[in-house]
């Protein structure tokens, strides 16, 4: 190669990445959530690459781990949108991909920000993992307590997890949970026990991060039940409620700083005696 | 019978040296690339999908490899030396024409079992080094794949004594492409109730099932293909390669080189 002509290229070289990023950055998201509209239905993926299908099956999961994944590019801008056509796209090209249908329906249910808040959706996703895996206990464990810990239905996740207790090689617990929901209608212990499971079956990754923060939520709550009790007592000692938390720290009735697991002061209502996580707080939900 | 055994195996060798001489092999630095790749990028990527994306991958790229160097290099096999005039002193000498196209035709299918040897090695050592166990499951994927490039390359050899290269691999291209739409025409009658059951079944029967020989899916998860589904494959391969061979061979031994 002649010197001149590597010279021209090494000029030309640094070109490509700089253009590249000027389209991204004009169009980028655009571009991104074009490029999944236009395959909408999983099928019609499927007919595209007739003997390919697990190998893109693997491209739409990567691609739905990186839109939702919360550590890359897309974190800032997660379009939940997207989220159900992805995985009915990648489960349409591999059915068996476990991992898909737990991971779509976590987000698709979850409420925002930190998930779709569509939990039918979820459910319906799972649905469609047991009717493509009947075998899997483990999606049939999750469906149960989706239809208990997102729908609050504890009649029928009772019934699915017994039914999931049935499958060879059932964890047999699911027995006793199944149980304690048709005697108790379902409490905090059953969601604990539930998310527990959940932290303890899963990899590391986004469905692990998820059921430890969901567990953190239950640790909260049960801190906000313990506050709301030590505000009755010292309403019962002192015949008013106090003008603010820290009242009860100074009385003897709390030891400890008054936050949540996740380090925000838990918010107080003098007026009616409520304490509740502020909704700033990692550890709230809506309820 | 010996030594026409003999002379077709010198065409065969002669062939393979050829494929190689033409950089065929080249694929496999692009392989080891991506092997390479995407065993340091899809832990961190896949949720521990990992194990069965790095097959997928390894599988899939196999699979399309080697339809490319089998239609590409096997609808060249016999028109290069005829546009060559490379043939004419060939067969001038003690050499069948049988002889010749079998030859070329094991040439090639040697150098897809080189190719498919080397990537099979490439993805168990990459599965290794990034802590999987490598699986010996995989044979059960790649063995049947390259049962259905020995018939890729059948017809690639079949066309191009039809017709031009060019055309001989778009033909070749669209058997491959139907024959993997095969599970479309023996349902056809669910889309289109109104067609005949006679020739949908007449439609799946001459066109080769290529999903017959895709087992990529069921051993990246693990799952045994029995000896028994195999032993079938084998034999609905040799079926139709044979059958497409001889058509190719019948058609060449009729041509007019004069």
């Amino acid at each position: 190669m002649s010197r001149a002509l590597a010279l021209v290229l090494l000029l030309v070289a640094p070109l490509v990445p700089l253009s590249q990023a000027g389209i991204d950055r004009l169009a980028g998201a655009q571009r991104e959530q074009e490029e999944v509209l236009y395959l909408w239905s999983g099928e019609h993926v499927k007919r595209l690459v007739p003997g390919f299908e697990s190998l893109a099956a693997d491209i739409y999961w990567l691609r739905t781990v990186q839109y939702f994944g919360g550590r890359r590019r897309f974190v800032g801008d997660k379009r939940f949108e997207l989220l159900r056509p992805l995985i009915d796209i990648t489960t349409a090209l591999d059915p068996r991909l476990e991992i898909a249908y737990r991971y779509g329906a976590i987000f698709l249910s979850e409420p925002p920000p930190a998930g779709a808040g569509r939990p039918r959706e979820g459910v319906l996703v799972l649905e469609k993992g047991t009717r493509a895996l009947p075998n899997a206990w483990r999606l049939r464990q999750d469906l149960g307590f989706f239809h208990y810990l997102f729908l609050g239905d504890a009649p029928t996740a009772a019934r699915i997890l017994l039914e999931a207790a049935q499958i060879p090689g059932a964890a047999f617990w699911l027995r006793t949970l199944s149980a304690d929901l048709v005697a108790r209608g379902g409490d905090r212990a059953a969601s604990r026990r539930m998310w527990s499971q959940m932290l303890e079956q899963a990899e590391e990754g986004m469905i692990r991060d998820n059921a430890r923060v969901r567990l953190q939520i239950l640790d909260s709550l049960d801190l906000r039940d313990a506050l709301v009790r030590g505000v009755l007592e010292f309403e019962r000692l002192y015949g008013r409620r106090p003008g603010r938390l820290e009242e009860l720290v100074a009385a003897g009735l709390w030891r400890g700083p008054l936050v949540d697991v996740g380090g925000f002061p838990f918010g107080y209502d003098a007026g009616t005696g409520r304490v509740f996580i502020q909704e700033a707080s990692p550890m709230w939900r809506p309820e | 019978m010996g030594r026409g055994l003999s002379r077709a195996l010198a065409v065969a060798a002669n062939t393979f040296r050829e494929t190689v001489r033409e950089r065929v092999l080249y694929n496999l630095v692009f392989f080891a690339i991506l092997m390479t790749l995407a065993g340091l990028l899809l832990g961190q990527l896949s949720i521990r999908q990992d194990e069965k994306i790095l097959k997928d991958i390894g599988l899939a790229a196999m699979d399309l490899f080697g339809v490319l160097i089998a239609v590409f290099i096997g609808t060249g096999l016999v028109s290069k030396e005829i546009e060559r005039r490379s043939l004419y002193p060939l067969l001038a000498k003690p050499l069948s024409r049988a002889e010749f196209f079998l030859g070329k035709f094991a040439g090639l299918a040697f150098t897809l079992f080189v190719n498919l040897s080397v990537m099979l090695l490439g993805l168990l050592f990459t599965l290794g080094a990034t802590g999987r166990r490598p699986d010996a499951g995989l044979l059960t994927a790649v063995y049947p794949l390259f049962l259905g490039l020995l018939l890729v390359v059948a017809f690639a050899m079949l066309f191009s004594t039809l017709t031009s290269s060019t055309l001989a691999v778009v033909l070749t291209v669209g058997v491959v492409v139907v024959g993997r739409f095969a599970d479309v025409i023996r349902g056809m009658r669910e889309v289109l109730p109104g067609v005949p059951q006679q020739l949908t079944r007449v439609l799946f029967a001459v066109v080769p099932n290529f999903a017959n020989f895709d087992f990529k899916s069921q051993v990246a998860y693990g799952e045994a293909v029995s000896a028994g589904i195999l032993a079938w494959v084998t034999l609905y391969a040799a079926a139709w390669t044979l059958i497409v061979l001889g058509l190719g061979l019948a058609s060449f031994r009729s041509r007019d080189f004069q």
